[in-house]
């Protein structure tokens, strides 16, 4: 199996919790036996391509480099990200079985690619924008509540890590419950239920 | 190629999504384009009343839902409409079974979607520059701005060729973005003369007497109220105009200059002299063109000046600023009057200088019209656009992408 992650924190940035447990996941996809990248961002390691514990990883950096916010900011680099994939599924002989995209960042780039070449995603939810700002409904917020609800409607399945998020997802948002996932990293079975995820979402 | 080139045009305005010169631009030339064997596919955002897919003459024209996301400013709801295009644009190449040639964005405003079909399907992009942040608001002076600039730069770095629409244009885009040199193209603009041409002259006199009086000359400005298109420029022009012809101002368009416009006016005392119509449909548009005795175009950055070919082929003489496309358009005393940019007094005096010489006006506007029907038209056009794309799929053609 053929997986891309995106997130955009990836060691050796790291923003939050997120970059590590993106690593982890990525490394054990790769004992596994998956062949794994990772598209993420990165300022100054741009267009760096290397594969630490075998995990291929691409850099990429915003073409646009002003912005007034951190909306506009993903909003510009989604094309980066969508290009560097594309690059790999025509190296692999258009051959990509999965993206799993973590939190909702990179969700416009996974959405064109699944309409545009036919490569099905899954959505791993980390962190939700009702919860990083509580309450808030501007406009701004609601936007990235829009990309949210973008990626719960396109994706083939959510992957959260708690049944708390299962029931957060399912108020906010009303995704059926059958196609959230609830995979805890701290549980034995951990890598297991993911790669059945996988199986289960992954493209003919 | 034994199926007829296919090209899928990017665009936030179509007809009769009409917010500027983008529109009407499109429009016409993928009409044209169609005529001329080139299947083309319209992607643009949605209207009131309008389909979400429909045959325009000839043009597939499918519209997507572009306020599906609220957005905190214009610079990101466009950058999310561009998501929701893209996506949609995706989903119609691959009903088409990936057969799209060449993607072609106009402007910033369609950037993101552009190069992001460019990449997923490793097709060529073409890209028309109809403006620029940097023209519209003479510098870059806030982040706002600069990241419009940025995303334009960005834009015809990925795109396969840049067309402009004069060569005003072309060297301000080189000098904008640091574009080489066989990197640009300039194909003009165009007008169609016939639209006017349907216009029946005796039911004029009856439609010109809601503007103005019989005994006053109407002089017409029409385009955005915003700071580039220089309204205010013919604002401070008209006492100087009225005190030797007795004549009608007609402003027609919108913009976030409006109320201070039209207080101005107020404040000189003037009110019963000048008529903010407002956003007003092409029909009446037409007809005020082909009523105006004299047509003013005082922009102070103008990339081409599209309202200055239409009252060229309306027959309206023309006074307009030596600015941008407005230089190239117009020759001085043979298609029109140039005066000096910025300038209240020189607009005034070109202005009554048509107003007043009826012979000098009849020459110029035969002229002009003549210039227009050689120079502007869209079958010509489409001629030269379709070359440019036969030229890129054949570089294309070499290329690892192929």
């Amino acid at each position: 199996m053929r997986v891309i992650i995106f997130s955009w924190e990836y060691p050796p940035r790291i923003v939050g919790q997120l970059a590590n447990y993106v690593r982890e996941l990525a490394v054990q996809l790769v004992k596994s036996n998956v062949e794994t990248y990772v598209v993420t961002y990165h300022d100054f390691l741009t267009g760096q391509y290397d594969e630490p514990e075998g995990v291929k990883t691409c850099r990429v950096k915003n073409p646009v480099r002003t912005h007034i916010g951190v909306l506009t900011w993903v909003l510009t680099l989604n094309q980066e990200v969508e290009r560097a994939a594309a690059n790999i599924y025509y190296n692999t002989n258009k051959h990509v079985d999965l993206i799993d995209v973590h939190d909702w960042h990179f969700i416009p780039a996974a959405v064109t690619l699944k309409k545009a070449l036919k490569i099905p995603f899954i959505y791993s939810v980390e962190s939700l924008e009702e919860h990083r700002s509580h309450n808030a409904n501007s406009p701004f917020n609601m936007a990235i509540k829009s990309i949210e609800w973008l990626g719960m409607y396109e994706a083939e399945k959510l992957i959260v890590k708690s049944e708390w998020m299962r029931d957060e997802v399912f108020r906010l948002y009303k995704v059926p419950l059958e196609k959230v996932k609830v995979i805890s990293p701290k549980s034995a079975n951990w890598m297991k239920n993911v790669l059945e995820t996988y199986k289960m979402s992954q493209g003919d | 190629m034994t199926r007829g080139l296919t090209v899928m045009m990017l665009t936030w305005e179509f007809p009769p999504r009409i917010i500027g010169g983008i529109s009407p631009h499109v429009y016409y030339l993928s009409k044209s384009l169609a005529k001329n064997g080139v299947n083309v596919y319209v992607v643009t955002c949605d209207f009131p009343g309008a389909p979400q897919h429909e045959n325009v003459d000839g043009v597939e024209v499918f519209r997507i839902d572009s306020y599906k996301n609220p957005s905190p400013d214009f610079a990101t709801w466009v950058y999310l409409m561009n998501v929701n295009m893209q996506k949609e644009a995706a989903a119609l190449v691959n009903s088409l079974g990936g057969k799209v040639d060449v993607f072609h964005a106009h402007d910033w405003l369609a950037a993101n979607a552009g190069i992001g079909l460019k990449h997923v399907f490793r097709k060529p992009l073409l890209a028309t520059i109809h403006s620029t942040e940097i023209g519209r608001r003479n510098g870059i002076h806030f982040d706002y701005e600069r990241m419009i600039h940025e995303t334009e730069a960005w834009l015809t770095y990925e795109a396969w060729k840049v067309i402009c629409c004069s060569n005003y244009m072309i060297s301000h885009v080189q000098w904008a973005f640091g574009l080489p040199v066989d990197k640009v193209v300039m194909v003009p603009n165009g007008v169609n003369t016939e639209v006017y041409e349907k216009l029946e002259k005796n039911k004029l006199s009856q439609f010109r007497s809601k503007f103005a009086l019989p005994e006053e000359k109407i002089v017409l400005f029409v385009g955005r109220l915003v700071y580039e298109k220089g309204a205010h420029i013919l604002v401070n022009a008209i006492s100087e105009v009225l005190e030797k012809v007795n004549a009608k101002f007609i402003i027609v368009g919108n913009g976030y200059m409006k109320e201070q416009l039209s207080s101005l006016v107020k404040n000189i005392g003037l009110a019963h002299k000048v008529l903010f119509t407002g956003f007003v449909d092409d029909e009446t548009l037409k007809r005020l063109q082909k009523c105006a005795d004299v047509s003013v175009v005082p922009s102070l950055f103008e990339p081409f000046g599209i309202v200055a070919l239409e009252a060229m082929a309306a027959e309206s003489p023309v006074v307009v600023s030596d600015a941008g496309g407005l230089s190239e358009i117009v020759e001085h005393d043979v298609t029109g009057v140039k005066v000096y940019v910025n300038n209240p007094d020189s607009l005034a005096w070109g202005i009554t200088k048509v107003l007043l010489d009826e012979d000098y006006a009849n020459r110029i506007k035969v002229n002009a019209r003549k210039k227009v029907q050689e120079k502007y038209d869209w079958n010509k056009i489409a001629h030269q656009t379709k070359a440019i794309y036969e030229t890129v799929l054949n570089e294309y053609s070499k290329s690892f992408w192929a």
